[in-house]
């Protein structure tokens, strides 16, 4: 791994017009992790654990927001509508 | 059956924003709501209560879904291939 960063060091120093090109992959890639591992966690349609998590999305509060942007929607104003048993 | 669900049930229009299912894709809210329902009148009546609070979640999957999913549904319970876990 360390040779792979000489050489990328080795080539900025050389062009260094490239640089934007490696923020933008980078910020690209990591942007991808990161939405991958949120989806992986955080989605309420996973489920890891099927023996103690059989459907997560019940554990969702009534006015817990998943997505990133909701457009029209106040999560706050939402309250619990369905009869219990 | 307390006031407040029955109350709820007399004004329904249609079934409400369900934070669990934001998204365009409504299967899931179709069929939570389905099993709700009998898992609802399992648990009151076993309870030997009234199962009328259930009716919210009969109205509610009555307004998601598909009349030809619910026939098939109600078949397969009837049969007892049922696949969901009621």
């Amino acid at each position: 791994m360390s040779s792979f960063f000489g050489v990328v060091a080795k080539q900025i120093k050389s062009h260094p017009a490239l640089i934007p090109l490696f923020i933008f992959i980078s910020g690209g890639a990591t942007m991808s992790v990161l939405a991958l591992t949120r989806a992986a966690l955080k989605n309420p349609d996973v489920s890891w654990d099927h023996k103690n998590n059989p459907e997560p999305w019940n554990q969702m509060k009534p006015n817990q927001q998943y997505k990133l942007l909701a457009v029209n929607m106040d999560y706050s104003k939402l309250k619990k509508d369905r009869p219990d048993f | 059956m307390s006031d407040a669900v029955q109350e709820k049930i007399k004004n329904y229009r249609t079934a409400p924003f369900d934070a669990r299912f934001p998204n365009t894709n409504q299967t899931r809210n179709c069929f939570q709501n389905y099993l709700d329902f009998h898992r609802c009148n399992k648990v009151l009546s076993a309870k030997d209560q009234d199962t009328a609070p259930c009716d919210w979640y009969r109205r509610v999957y009555k307004s998601l879904c598909p009349i030809s999913w619910v026939q098939k549904w109600d078949d397969q319970i009837e049969a007892g291939s049922f696949p969901g876990k009621i």
